[in-house]
């Protein structure tokens, strides 16, 4: 062999052995190739005709009667144009009713004033949270840019599919068909308001909305009139998608992801500053003008759980607590691609303690977790379970499971489906004959990646880990919804 | 914010235009060649309609407009006879001021609260639709129905 021809096949060899061994060609071919999980964010072209779920194991419980709406993204795609985040799909509301031990789907996309317009252009041109959409665009006021698409409130016998920089937006409750945009009082009109309204004992509604370092605090009453709203200044102009209540307080969770400028995407505008820390400001439900403000070290989150407060003061509350924006700046992107691997780390099931001296702690339980729930029964009032999905692992932060945890004993009960499943948020409905918080079931979805069918699930939430009691099926998978809200 | 980076443009270019127009009221150049009629569909059925007319993209970003009209919606009126114009291009902006306080109402966060439209019905992108959006040819008589929201 002469020197030459050996030097290049030692430096082919180098080479090969740097960027393409078999295990890294089979990596890059992983990375490449359409994820098993890329259902989740498949476009929809149409609305979902109402159809009967077929029964694929156990039985329907007794007394289990009512109707469980979610909303999520179901259309990312058009030809001319797409958008590049989970977050900017159009929102497709379903509606599962559960009624005579049977089990039944509809869905419809939200008619909002974006998906007409996109629409009629066959583009998504609307600039969003994560997408930063073109001239196209057609936005005379925010409720323009609205998707619609994050979660769902039952107003009466309406349902308002629900965004957070813009108005509510009304649906007929039975038909799914869209009405117009809430405004709530006309001098309010076009108002923020976000996508996690807070139920109190009193059976009010509390509700908020951000813009830079300005909060409107929305009450209403349990059929979503207005009662009161008031404008409050945050210390910091965080990005918020949740807040949480105790009977008397509202708490505001600051996280260090702050405004730092304008321009589109939405999400572009902030900076993640973990020197600062996270801030929590507590207001009083009596009179907004009255707060406090405590100091946790840093953490992301988008979601928390309901809170409560101790007769001493003390204030409780938990949440999924993430490390940093990894998730929402890159991972979200990763899932509309359907490809490659989703970066981050899965949050962790965690519990704030805000003490009547002025301290504040959080505690991780240790367990993956996201979309934390709580019986509806004992919203703003000391509670001991949080439902949520978990499973996740870095790389792949989609959940496979559900569990329960019971912060009083520590011990979570876990029902793992596996990775042949994408787990969707399960809401606690309250047994008709309940006496403790226990006494409930949960009700949610899968996307079985297997079949390639969007499965509805009902679990004993005393019993998680027995699995579900009963489980049907759709005869098409829809994608991955974000939250939902049950109507007994 | 996103309200904000959408509200701005509203106060600063399309409240103030408006309201200037209508105080600075200049005379609309005479000739019978031609005519516009708007006709408007809005939501509330108390105030007025204030309507300001642009004959050139450099007034209409900022200029004065060549002509202005009331439509008094509390008397049942529903459109607006721009008569006498010179043929060429237009465009115009109004507000429905339901209230009748003589200003374009915004919430606590500077979004207004009160119908606004172009003619072609047009929607801006985070500001003010463009001249190139809105203006029309006229020449004879055109008529537009404006949708206000």
């Amino acid at each position: 062999m002469t020197p030459s021809r050996r030097g290049f096949l030692l430096g082919a060899a180098a080479l090969s052995a740097s960027i393409a061994t078999p295990e890294t060609v089979r990596a890059a071919a992983a990375l490449n190739a359409a994820a098993d999980w890329g259902i989740v964010t498949r476009d929809l072209e149409t609305d979902v005709a109402a159809q009967a779920l077929r029964l694929i194991r156990g039985r329907a419980p007794a007394g289990l009667e009512g109707c469980l709406f979610r909303n999520g993204p179901a259309k990312f795609r058009r030809p001319g144009g797409s958008v590049s985040h989970w977050f900017d799909g159009d929102g497709l509301m379903r509606r599962f009713d559960i009624s005579d031990g049977q089990a039944n789907l509809t869905a419809r996309f939200a008619d909002t004033p974006k998906r007409r317009v996109e629409s009629e252009l066959n583009a998504m041109v609307t600039p969003g949270f994560g997408s930063k959409g073109d001239a196209r665009a057609r936005l005379g006021s925010n409720d323009d840019a609205s998707c619609a698409n994050t979660s769902v409130m039952v107003a009466g016998d309406k349902i308002w599919a629900l965004w957070e920089a813009g108005s509510p937006l009304a649906m007929d409750a039975t038909t799914l068909a869209t009405e117009q945009c809430v405004t709530l009082r006309p001098d309010l009109k076009a108002m923020p308001f976000q996508a996690h309204p807070r139920y109190a004992p009193d059976g009010t509604i509390w509700n908020v909305g951000t813009s830079g370092d300005q909060m409107i605090v929305w009450h209403m009453g349990g059929d979503g009139a207005l009662i009161d709203a008031k404008v409050v200044r945050l210390p910091r102009a965080s990005f918020l998608h949740d807040f949480t209540a105790t009977d008397r307080h509202l708490v505001i969770v600051l996280q260090p992801w702050v405004y730092e400028h304008g321009g589109m995407p939405f999400s572009s505008q902030f900076s993640w500053k973990p020197d600062l820390g996270t801030q929590v400001l507590v207001l009083d439900k009596a009179d907004v003008s009255r707060s406090r403000i405590y100091e946790l070290p840093t953490f992301f989150f988008f979601h928390l759980g309901d809170a409560w407060a101790d007769s001493d003061g003390t204030i409780r509350f938990d949440l999924a607590a993430g490390k940093d924006t990894a998730f929402v700046m890159e991972g979200a992107r990763v899932l509309v691609d359907g490809r490659g691997r989703v970066p981050g780390e899965p949050a962790e099931l965690s519990l704030v303690t805000l003490y009547a001296d002025g301290r504040a702690e959080m505690v991780s339980s240790g367990v993956t977790a996201e979309f934390p729930k709580a019986n509806p029964r004992y919203a703003g009032v000391r509670r001991m379970l949080t439902a949520h999905t978990t499973g996740e692992t870095s790389g792949r932060p989609l959940p496979t499971g559900l569990a329960v945890h019971d912060w009083a004993s520590g011990r979570s009960d876990t029902f793992e489906f596996g990775t042949g499943h994408v787990v969707e948020e399960a809401l606690f409905v309250p047994k008709p004959d309940a006496t403790s918080e226990r006494d409930a079931w949960l009700v949610g979805p899968t996307i079985n990646l297997r079949s390639g069918m969007t499965e509805l699930h009902v679990f004993d939430a005393g019993r998680v880990s027995e699995g579900p009691l009963v489980s049907w099926s759709a005869n098409l998978a829809l994608p991955a919804g974000f939250h939902g809200a049950w109507k007994g | 914010m996103r309200t904000m980076a959408i509200s701005r443009f509203l106060l600063t270019g399309f409240v103030i235009a408006i309201m200037a127009a209508f105080l600075a009221a200049p005379v609309s150049a005479a000739s019978a060649e031609a005519g516009l009629t708007l006709k408007v569909e809005t939501s509330a059925p108390t105030g007025k309609v204030l309507i300001s007319l642009f004959d050139s993209s450099a007034s209409y970003s900022g200029g004065a407009p060549v002509a202005q009209a009331m439509i008094d919606i509390d008397a049942g009126q529903t459109e607006a006879v721009f008569p006498d114009l010179p043929a060429g291009d237009y465009a115009a902006k109004m507000f429905h001021d339901v209230d009748g306080d003589g200003r374009m109402n915004t919430n606590p966060f500077g979004m207004p609260t009160e119908p606004y439209a172009f003619t072609n019905n047009a929607r801006g992108h985070m500001g003010p639709a463009t001249w190139e959006q809105t203006h029309i040819a006229v020449s004879g008589l055109v008529t537009q129905t404006i949708n206000l929201r």
